[in-house]
């Protein structure tokens, strides 16, 4: 008897990694079904809700925030109980999290893949940087990365391309923006090796997209759609003819007798169950909500590793006003930054640092920054103009190690509108990040001073980065990761993971276009095996 | 060689040359000024589909017919034209009949019919010579519905309406007397889609270049009227618009015009955009009897009350999910105001245009600015691609007309109002003319497919005629 499928593949979560895979799984020519918790909203009405928002600051403030799609931002959905309040930006409609992003498409390097064999700390990926390298491509022409063809993007100051390339960036760097000029003038003959940052803000028309004009708006939303955002490849999923279901909120994965997944369970928002078959399964529910399911299913869980190992680009900030105009807040809102502390032999001992600068209009953090020190009337307009001239952003990026205690649970008290469990996260921050920290403190000294500056703020304290990885890791071992190579489970040969949680070794790029290229790659497999 | 060279010194350069080497620079001239014409009369935009090979052909031009699917006119001797002889070559573009039958008038052989017979034979030499074969079959094949499936019903056509002769090369090389002219009627084929047609298809000339509908979009009058025309740009915005599809304060190019910018008029010299300004400005005025002041004369926006628009919005997340609104101001603040700025006074460079000063806007009718919205605009030019986003898929059609309402109340012309059944017909191509509408129906009427059979075999005799006259 022949087993009649819903679809041949599952996609659970629209959002760029989802709508990726399913996209190249429709080109394949298979069927496939998208199930997404949220709605889909076209982009002119995300840009009439950020213009009336109030809490422009807020950046899921523009985004509808469901009881029975809750983003990360709804109060008590996420419960924290280590020393750090995880607490990342997500999203729930089509398209997801990269309707704010900055659109940072870094490449990870070779060694950052290779930790635990280099640097004896953390573990390796169980694939190589060859490996990834043609769904980098692929991943990066689906994005329509800018990028530089000549740069050592490991920081580490040599003349050559580095990481190697089999194909060009698909569009060209943007020019520099003058704010990058001067602190790349003052700071690099001090030794600080500046590198542009490859994104996915495209600077000439790509794919249906007009080209960035500087709107500075990236987060909480490109008002013209330049900058890349998983919608994109949801509408050509739809126009390849895949269902994209929305109000769908998947609770359950259904195992048969054999191991393998035979349905998602969902939920919609009127509280009625549906259960939907196919021969595969992708889940690309972002680093927490994935491991969440699977854990509400238990199901891939054999190794223990599920929903443990939570990494973020654990963060800190400095603020400084320089000693001459720099006019920040012109054209992207980052450009690219100080990549020194990439890679080395240091890795032993601490954590790689990435110091991005921030060119993000600066006027009303700096106009927060002077209310709170009670000023106000015309001393504040003359601070206002002064400061936002001068004012200079560094946002600094940590590699975490994964450890097997930082890690998110379904909660076992706490319910959401549909009745799902919400989640519990437990993050402690260690020494690794802490010794990078001081390296980092020092290099901010240094930028002081090289700018003739006056610090504003230089101990912001941890913050979120928003780059969760390490939830459903891969690895080599059964026993110790949660999927293979493929990001196919080890314990059910039709379940695959489209979502950053694979990642093992967290480098310090945003992870994104990673995990496109992963998903990318996933999809090739199973389209073979369907 | 250059004119001004004295004869003597001519001479001993053509004997210095030897004999081969100046036979071999000749056709390479030839060829390079063939590849110029080939520019000039826009071969690319419809023998070349966007993303595909030079000439491969497969660009689907949407006629009123149905869509006609440009064909490989490179040297490919198994799906292109290298087997054609000049003559062939010269029959096809100059007369609309191939070796394997009759062309549909989407090839504008009725304006190609003036190319100078110097020209066709550097164009033979550019298309057999200078550029290289595609030789890949083609994907789709021209499929119209009868009766214009008979493609040999075009003898009685062409009869009717093809009576151009080819120009003589002395006026129409560069710098000639008749230059602008050659350009804009023969190469440049401006009134195909520039002057209205007639009931049979045919261009009006009576009308000539006085404005037509096309595929949804208004193809503008270039008359020299003041009102109606291009009476009152000066030459410079003239000029930038061919060159850049752009004068600022004026109108923009998008659709088919943005295109010809693309492959074609971005290309051409100095002087021949000069000539094309010149001899524009002696096209006949026709002016539009519903249309009083030019199309870009609303230079300021009206204004906008602050407080309606910075009134708080429901933030329910059922509220901020709905994007059904017919409020043409919200839509624009959301859809059209980051890059047209509130005001519609574009960026001030001019990088985004203004929506005031602007034909599209302002003009007689909002087809151009309804297309606009619905399909954007995407034009290379010399500096760079222009884009505008297409917005068929964010919009509906209720709320593309009530956001171009918007538009046209504030910083237009308000005398003129469109609502989605305009936006919905538009969408599909805009009305269908009289010969489409009616040859159809004529056809599958049964006593009417005797009329349409005793007008066919009048045109047969009728051609037989004109063929055996000729001999």
């Amino acid at each position: 008897m022949t087993i009649q499928y819903d679809a041949d593949v599952i996609v659970v979560g629209s959002g760029a990694l989802g709508s990726n895979a399913a996209y190249e799984l429709l080109k394949h020519g298979k069927s496939v079904i998208v199930l997404e918790s949220g709605q889909s909203i076209p982009r002119w009405k995300i840009v009439e809700n950020f213009r009336s928002s109030p809490r422009k600051g807020n950046h899921n403030d523009p985004y509808p925030n469901q009881p029975w799609a809750p983003t990360s931002f709804s109060p008590g959905y996420i419960e924290n109980t280590g020393n750090f309040k995880f607490l990342p930006g997500m999203l729930r409609l089509v398209g997801g999290t990269t309707w704010h992003w900055a659109g940072a498409t870094w490449r990870f390097l070779p060694n950052d893949m290779k930790l635990k064999t280099l640097y004896g700390v953390g573990r390796d990926w169980p694939i190589s940087y060859e490996d990834l390298e043609p769904y980098y491509g692929r991943a990066e022409f689906n994005l329509g990365v800018a990028g530089s063809d000549t740069q050592d993007q490991s920081g580490q100051g040599s003349n050559h391309q580095f990481p190697a390339r089999s194909t060009p960036y698909p569009v060209s760097p943007e020019a520099e923006t003058y704010y990058f000029q001067r602190l790349k003038a003052r700071l690099a003959p001090e030794g600080f090796n500046f590198i542009h940052e490859p994104n996915a803000r495209t600077n000439q028309p790509w794919d249906g997209r007009p080209g960035c004009s500087g709107n500075n708006n990236c987060m909480p939303v490109c008002p013209i759609g330049a900058m890349y955002s998983g919608d994109v490849h949801a509408r050509h999923v739809q126009a390849l003819g895949g269902k994209i279901i929305e109000n769908a909120t998947v609770f359950k994965l259904e195992k048969g007798p054999d191991g393998k997944i035979v349905a998602a369970h969902y939920r919609t928002s009127e509280h009625k169950d549906v259960r939907l078959t196919a021969r595969y399964f992708i889940i690309a529910s972002n680093g927490l909500e994935t491991p969440k399911l699977l854990l509400m299913s238990d199901v891939a869980n054999a190794s223990d590793q599920v929903g443990r190992n939570l990494m973020d680009h654990t963060g800190m900030g400095l603020q400084f006003l320089a000693d001459e105009p720099l006019w920040p807040g012109r054209g992207q809102v980052q450009q690219g930054g100080i990549f020194n502390w990439r890679d080395g032999d240091f890795r032993r001992e601490h954590s790689a640092i990435k110091h991005a600068l921030t060119n993000t209009v600066p006027n009303r953090a700096i106009t927060q920054h002077l209310l709170s020190q009670g000023i106000v009337g015309p001393e504040l307009d003359e601070k206002i103009k002064d400061w936002a001239a001068r004012w200079v952003d560094i946002s600094t990026v940590f590699e975490l190690l994964p450890s097997p205690s930082n890690r998110i649970q379904p909660s076992t008290t706490r319910r959401d509108a549909l009745g799902i469990p919400t989640m519990t996260i437990h993050y402690d921050t260690d020494d690794y990040i802490e010794k990078g920290a001081a390296v980092a403190k020092a290099d901010y000294a240094k930028f002081v001073a090289g700018m003739g500056g006056t610090v504003i703020n230089d101990n912001t304290g941890w913050q979120n980065r928003d780059h969760i990885m390490g939830t459903v890791l891969m690895g080599d071992d059964a026993k110790t990761s949660v999927v293979n190579g493929e990001c196919r489970s080890w314990d059910h040969s039709n379940l695959f993971m489209a979502t950053t949680g694979v990642i093992p070794a967290c480098g310090v790029v945003n992870p994104t276009l990673a995990g496109v290229a992963l998903a990318i790659r996933s999809a090739d497999i199973i389209a073979k095996e369907v | 060689m250059p004119r001004y060279l004295a004869p003597g010194l001519g001479l001993v350069i053509l004997t210095a040359i030897p004999r081969l080497a100046m036979a071999q620079a000749s056709t390479e001239d030839l060829v390079r000024q063939g590849a110029y014409i080939a520019r000039a009369a826009d071969c690319m935009a419809c023998h070349t589909n966007p993303g595909g090979k030079s000439y491969g052909g497969g660009y689907v031009i949407s006629s009123p017919l149905g869509d006609i699917i440009a064909t490989n006119i490179s040297p490919s001797r198994q799906y292109g034209i290298g087997n054609w002889t000049e003559t062939q070559f010269s029959r096809a573009v100059r007369e609309g009949i191939a070796p394997e039958g009759h062309l549909y008038p989407a090839m504008p052989y009725t304006a190609y019919s003036g190319i100078s017979d110097a020209d066709i034979h550097a164009l033979y030499l550019y298309f057999t010579k200078g550029t290289k074969p595609v030789d890949l079959p083609p994907e789709r094949h021209t499929a119209l519905p009868f009766p214009f499936n008979q493609r040999w019903l075009m003898a009685g056509w062409n009869l009717l309406y093809s009576t151009g002769k080819p120009m003589s090369a002395a006026t129409t090389a560069a710098g000639g007397t008749q230059r602008g002219e050659y350009l804009v009627k023969v190469l440049a084929h401006c009134s195909t889609c520039h002057t209205p047609r007639n009931i049979g298809m045919s261009e009006d000339q009576s009308r000539f270049l006085a404005g037509a509908d096309l595929g949804g979009w208004h193809a503008p009058n270039l008359t020299s009227d003041a009102i109606s025309g291009l009476g009152g740009w000066s030459d410079d915005e003239l000029k930038s618009y061919l060159r850049d599809g752009a004068a600022h304060g004026k109108s923009q190019a998008a659709g088919g015009m943005a295109e010809a910018v693309e492959h074609s008029l971005r290309h051409l010299t100095d002087a021949d955009l000069d000539a094309i300004v010149r001899y524009l400005r002696t096209v006949k005025p026709v002016r539009n009897p519903n249309q009083s002041r030019p199309g870009f004369s609303v230079t300021t926006g009206k204004p906008v009350d602050l407080a309606v628009l910075d009134a708080p919005i429901n933030r329910s997340p059922d509220a901020l999910t709905n994007a059904s609104s017919i409020n043409g101001a919200e839509l624009y603040t959301g859809a059209c105001a980051s890059c047209h700025q509130l005001n519609g006074q574009g960026t001030h460079d001019q990088f985004y245009p203004s929506l005031t000063s602007n034909t599209a806007v302002g003009g007689p009718t909002a087809q151009n600015l309804v297309m606009a919205i619905l399909k954007g605009v995407n034009r290379a030019t010399n500096n760079g691609t222009v884009t505008m986003p297409a917005f068929e898929k964010q919009l509906n059609d209720a709320q593309v007309a009530s956001v171009a309402n918007y538009v046209l109340q504030r910083f237009g012309n308000d005398a003129i109002h469109v609502n989605a059944a305009d936006v919905t017909l538009l969408k599909e191509g805009g009305a269908k003319s009289f010969l489409v509408r009616y040859a159809q129906i004529a056809a599958i009427g049964g006593v009417s497919i005797m009329a349409v059979l005793v007008f066919v075999s009048l045109i047969v005799i009728l051609y037989k005629n004109r063929n055996s006259s000729k001999e």
